[in-house]
């Protein structure tokens, strides 16, 4: 068997599939948005070569394009800290119980399972002004003004419950990896770090979270992707707004690729989102790979 | 290497398999010896929305006689709609009869002939004299004048307000000018009411509130010279009115709190569900309001006049709604049977099936809701269509404008912002 597994041709039969399957829908897809983005074409009718017009215009004229990616890398922010870290510290809490710790865990992980259209639906009721959705209601037992409180439809906080509401959808997956790693780190070196001395909070701290340390980088690098990536709750919560508020790159590409109707230039707009989770990807694979070299 | 080459060309001979079955679904409508077994349909809505509900209802009567099947796909979201359009027009695959509206994609189809003169069928079967004249106007191609597309229906539309609210603010009469609108709403303010309802996330709700005022004293002039380049917000005194009337209403909180994520749905749902005192709304919503319009607690207005400016005598928008287009590559004798069994049958279908004003002048039958026969004689005379700024502006305008006109009405930008913001969209 593990001969079998050593032979070329029998990797190649497991990754071929995967390969032929990514290169159809992910690498095709970015060729020929490349191939677009030199195009003036409004979707339909005659494609009008531009050279690199879109890229031109992009780069140097579109303020809404460079406000976009500075609200795509806050975003990213908020979701790293709230997924990753969150659900870090949920793990280790829940690492620190013995009652009811599978039902926290389920409960936990419900938002992963309930799709985000679902999602965004209970957060545009929850958060509703009129009528008073359940966050104001309570709120407004504190302070009777905040009954009034905006909070998908106020430009200045939009973006970040936008983030927020996908942070909490997918804070129970990282809290589970993580949970699973937490168990899995030996025993003795937590007992070790007790019999010298440490606080529960040090063994944590310095031996166990260490431990863990490749699971925290692949989470990070997981949800830095996915978010510099994510299109459906921008658009599902606030459709980028109010005014470009909370528009992210990938929404900005779908406003210009099928509500404006500039195919060419939506096209120009997604290869500049590969570039940018291309490079923020290897920047941070560079910065953790220094550090496990320290 | 040979099992090798042996598994790609499997492969490829899947992925071939594939790509004709998808291909062979398009034609489906015609079996092997040419005869058509199927009328196919792509509309937008969903079953419960007019079009689905007229088009199902004529289709299935229509094909139960002939012994023809038939098929009706929907797309509810608008972009995607548009882009399943385009997926059709480019392929050259558009099915028997298409939801289309007049402009961008309208003329993509014609561009590959795939509309059907429906006025000159009109004319053939004796329907166009009966045709509402604004409906029509609203339809007819820019660029020949001719008519492309069948109307979904009539629809007018007016601002409704509640009787009771009105009455305890101390309002009389119905505002007729903008300025009376606008004092209405602090009067409705000042008793702790919520003046306007208004579902702001839909691009086209504040944009009505942005073309009222060029409509009335323009028609559709302002906005198609704007799209052209040769007027702009800034020279013009009527758009110049509407940019700071949609300011007012916005920053002075006549919308209700948070009219920035409430959609038109979610707006109708809480006026008449009993909040708010005005909402502009029309004959599609007469459903939702016929139980309260009953009860004498609801009452209606067409849109004010803007003061200082000569209006024009049209005061209800008309508008046909997302037209049908009927494809001309599949428009055989059925296709033509079908389309004069449709408008013979259209006017049924609208009242009884869908609760719509049917596009063609006929008497309304009796048994409907007070509300259409109270409505009806606001738009009788109406001569001029309303102007669907949807329809004339380019779609990348379109879209700037949408995001500008919400920051407006959140006091986000200035009217002056706004003005020289979107006057920049257009090269002059």
């Amino acid at each position: 068997m593990q001969k079998a597994f050593g032979k070329k041709s029998v990797i190649f039969l497991f990754v071929f599939p995967a390969f032929l399957i990514y290169t159809a829908f992910v690498i095709v897809s970015i060729v020929w948005a490349g191939y677009y983005s030199f195009f003036d074409w409004s979707g339909v009718g005659e494609k009008v070569f531009v050279g690199f017009k879109n890229y031109i215009e992009l780069l140097t004229q579109d303020s809404v394009f460079r406000s976009t990616i500075w609200h795509t890398l806050i975003y990213t922010v908020i979701n790293v800290v709230i997924q990753v870290f969150g659900g870090l510290l949920f793990a280790v809490l829940l690492s620190r119980i013995k009652k009811g710790r599978v039902v926290l865990q389920t409960l936990y992980y419900i938002p992963v399972v309930i799709s985000s259209v679902a999602i965004c639906q209970i957060f545009t009721k929850l958060l509703s002004v009129t009528p008073t959705g359940i966050v104001n209601q309570l709120l407004s037992f504190i302070d009777p003004s905040m009954k009034l409180m905006e909070w998908i439809s106020n430009p200045a906080i939009s973006l970040y419950v936008t983030a927020f509401v996908e942070a909490y959808k997918y804070l129970g997956l990282y809290m589970v990896i993580f949970y699973a790693a937490l168990i899995g780190v030996p025993d003795e070196l937590g007992e070790a770090a007790l019999i010298d001395g440490a606080t529960t909070f040090k063994e944590y701290l310095y031996v166990r979270i260490p431990y863990i340390k490749p699971v925290i980088i692949a989470n990070c690098l997981l949800v830095l992707n996915g978010s510099l990536r994510s299109f459906e709750f921008s658009y599902l919560l606030t459709h980028g707004g109010p005014g470009n508020a909370s528009e992210l790159m990938t929404t900005y590409m779908y406003k210009q690729a099928f509500t404006s109707m500039k195919y060419g230039y939506g096209s120009s707009v997604a290869i500049m989102i590969v570039i940018i989770c291309m490079v923020v990807g290897m920047i941070f694979r560079k910065m953790t790979r220094e550090g496990e070299e320290e | 290497m040979r099992k090798m080459k042996k598994a790609l060309s499997l492969l490829m001979t899947a992925a071939m398999t594939a790509g004709l079955l998808t291909g062979a679904s398009a034609a489906t409508a015609f079996a092997g010896d040419g005869e058509r077994t199927k009328i196919t349909a792509l509309l937008k809505g969903t079953e419960s929305t007019e079009q689905f509900l007229v088009f199902d209802h004529l289709l299935q009567n229509f094909c139960e006689e002939k012994g023809l099947d038939y098929e009706i796909e929907l797309v509810n979201d608008m972009q995607d709609y548009f882009t399943k359009l385009q997926m059709y027009i480019n392929s050259n695959t558009l099915p028997d009869i298409y939801g289309c509206p007049n402009g961008t994609l309208s003329q993509a189809c014609l561009d590959i002939d795939a509309l059907v003169d429906v006025g000159a069928e009109l004319e053939r079967n004796g329907y166009a004299e009966n045709l509402n004249g604004a409906v029509r106007d609203f339809l007819t191609d820019a660029n020949d004048g001719n008519l492309y597309l069948f109307p979904q229906g009539l629809y007018c539309e007016y601002f409704m307000y509640r009787k009771d609210i009105f009455e305890n603010a101390g309002i009389t009469e119905a505002p007729t000018t903008w300025t009376e609108f606008e004092e209405a709403c602090q009067k409705i303010a000042d008793v702790g009411e919520i003046p306007v309802v208004v579902g702001g996330s839909d691009a086209w709700q504040l944009m009505r509130y942005l073309s009222f005022s060029p409509w009335r004293v323009t028609g559709s002039d302002f906005i198609t010279n704007y799209q052209n380049g040769t007027d702009s917000f800034s020279d013009n005194e009527s758009a110049k009115y509407a940019v700071n009337l949609l300011a007012d209403l916005g920053t002075k909180g006549y919308f209700e709190p948070g009219f920035a994520s409430v959609d038109f749905t979610s707006a109708c749902n809480l006026f008449f569900g009993g909040t708010g005192a005005i909402f502009y709304t029309g004959s599609g919503q007469i459903g939702l309001a016929e139980e309260m319009y009953d009860n004498d607690e609801l009452g209606f207005f067409p849109v004010p006049d803007t003061e200082g400016m000569e209006n024009m005598s049209t005061n209800v928008p008309i508008h046909a709604g997302f037209a049908e287009g009927f494809n001309k590559a599949t428009y055989d004798d059925t296709m033509q049977e079908f389309f004069d069994y449709m408008c013979e049958n259209f006017s049924d279908a609208c009242y009884n099936q869908a609760q719509i004003f049917s596009p063609f002048n006929e008497e309304l039958p009796e048994g409907l809701p007070k509300l259409y026969y109270d409505t009806q004689p606001m738009f009788a005379e109406a001569d001029t269509a309303w102007t669907s700024w949807d329809d004339k502006l380019d779609s990348d305008v379109l879209t700037k404008i949408v995001d500008e006109q919400q920051k407006l009405a959140q006091g986000i930008s200035s009217p002056d912002e706004f003005i020289a913001t979107c006057d920049s969209f257009i090269e002059k």
